[in-house]
């Protein structure tokens, strides 16, 4: 450690002089301090920002208006979420025949489920993506022209996804569903925030009867 | 063999280069550190693995856990003059220090009627009281106050883009169109769904039918 050094006794002589002292500061209680600061700025900094998910909703209609169905799907997926998390899917139109499939939030619940019934546009995008780590970085010709055709393969997929939920189901389930269809590259998906009809609800406390 | 003797020294070290680096990163850790902002509710957001930053002006709505909704603009000038129009309209008074005031203190979750009774308190108390939600009513959409935070959010936000773009250009300075006013949802990951919806459709009745959710960040998997 840096000491201060002690200048000895100079009254000996007849002249005063100023005493010498050494310009060495004890710099230890500095460096304390700097490092006390450093580790608080360093713990209370937030690196990374919150990040977003994108959701865009159709304007509001007007309830008055009796033509406005909810929204069905031919060939699709629709995905219902209850509370407990528990998830219900069904492929295609809704009657009374639709069976309901249950799933969960792993891997091989539903990103599985969701992958395969997305394979035709995920197939496509996966050969897309090879087709770009071919071409040199600096082509970007060739890039954009690859770009346009990810944008029809999504345009042109065939699978819909609509997420419906019975208002028990939590907003990380929302967020997890959600981020779960980004996951397996669905290009086509809607949160239906009208909620279940009827028939659904039925269908659903039928399955968790069973 | 003579001894080897140690040199009798003291152990002392130049510690200048030290001070001068530790310094120099406390100065960096200081300048960039952007405090957050005193949040009255805590809120656990889920993940999720989307990389989209969080856009530069935001009214955002942030939802705990209980479904009490507060509310928060980035913009302070915008805030400030929302908070005008919400003055007016519920009739409520404020000297101009205390519009400041609480156009800078972070998210707010007091019903209008609610402001001058939060303000006749002391500042010492005022932090730990309760705040209890801005009110939003499903059936009387329009008239609820969180409609109308939004709505007039969103045309003071307006106004406010559309005179930065005038200015910018009269003197010639380049702006940013990405600069334009986002609404953001943040809720806690145990939320239930109904009372996002219940935000979800105020917000449309406002005409806002683009949002973002706010998450946290996730990685993403590797197939």
């Amino acid at each position: 450690m840096s000491e201060i050094q002690s200048v000895g006794n100079s009254e000996k002589g007849g002249k005063k002089r100023a005493k010498k002292q050494s310009t060495r500061v004890d710099m230890t209680p500095l460096v304390d301090l700097a490092f006390l600061l450093l580790t608080f700025f360093v713990l209370t900094s937030t690196f990374s920002q919150p990040k977003v998910l994108r959701m865009i909703f159709p304007e509001k209609l007007d309830p008055k208006n009796k033509d406005i169905k909810q929204p069905e799907v031919k060939d699709g997926l629709t995905i219902l979420l209850s509370d407990n998390d528990k998830i219900f899917w069904y492929r295609g139109a809704l009657n009374a025949k639709t069976v309901l499939e249950e799933t969960d939030y792993t891997k091989k619940g539903l990103r599985k489920v969701l992958v395969e019934n997305n394979l035709p546009l995920l197939t496509q995008l996966r050969a897309f993506e090879k087709e770009l780590n071919k071409i040199d970085v600096k082509d970007t010709a060739s890039r954009s022209a690859i770009d346009i055709k990810v944008k029809e393969a999504q345009r042109d997929s065939k699978l819909v996804v609509l997420l419906k939920n019975d208002d028990k189901a939590t907003y990380r389930n929302v967020i997890d569903v959600m981020d779960e269809f980004m996951i397996t590259q669905i290009a086509k998906y809607f949160a239906v925030d009208e909620g279940m009809s009827g028939l659904e609800k039925k269908l659903i406390t039928q399955k968790i009867k069973i | 063999m003579p001894k080897v003797s140690m040199p009798r020294s003291t152990p002392s070290l130049d510690m200048t280069p030290m001070v001068d680096l530790a310094f120099l990163l406390v100065t960096f850790f200081m300048l960039t550190a952007s405090f957050r902002s005193p949040e009255p509710v805590f809120v656990d957001p889920p993940t999720s693995t989307t990389d989209v930053q969080i856009p530069k002006q935001v009214f955002l709505v942030t939802v705990d856990e209980t479904g009490k909704v507060f509310i928060d603009l980035t913009n302070p000038a915008v805030k400030e003059l929302v908070l005008k129009d919400m003055m007016k309209e519920f009739k409520v008074s404020m000297d101009s220090q205390n519009v400041k005031k609480f156009s800078g203190a972070g998210p707010m979750g007091l019903s209008m009627q609610d402001i001058p009774r939060f303000l006749a308190l002391e500042v010492s108390k005022r932090e730990k009281i309760q705040q209890g939600g801005i009110p939003y009513d499903t059936v009387n959409i329009k008239k609820s106050q969180l409609y109308l935070w939004a709505y007039n959010a969103r045309l003071r936000a307006h106004d406010d883009f559309t005179q930065r773009k005038f200015l910018a250009k009269e003197r010639g300075l380049p702006f940013d169109k990405e600069n334009y006013i986002q609404f953001a949802i943040k809720a806690d990951g145990r939320t239930k769904y109904d009372v996002l919806k219940h935000v979800i459709q105020v917000f449309r009745e406002a005409k806002v039918k683009n949002f973002q959710m706010i998450t946290g960040l996730e990685s993403k998997p590797i197939d």
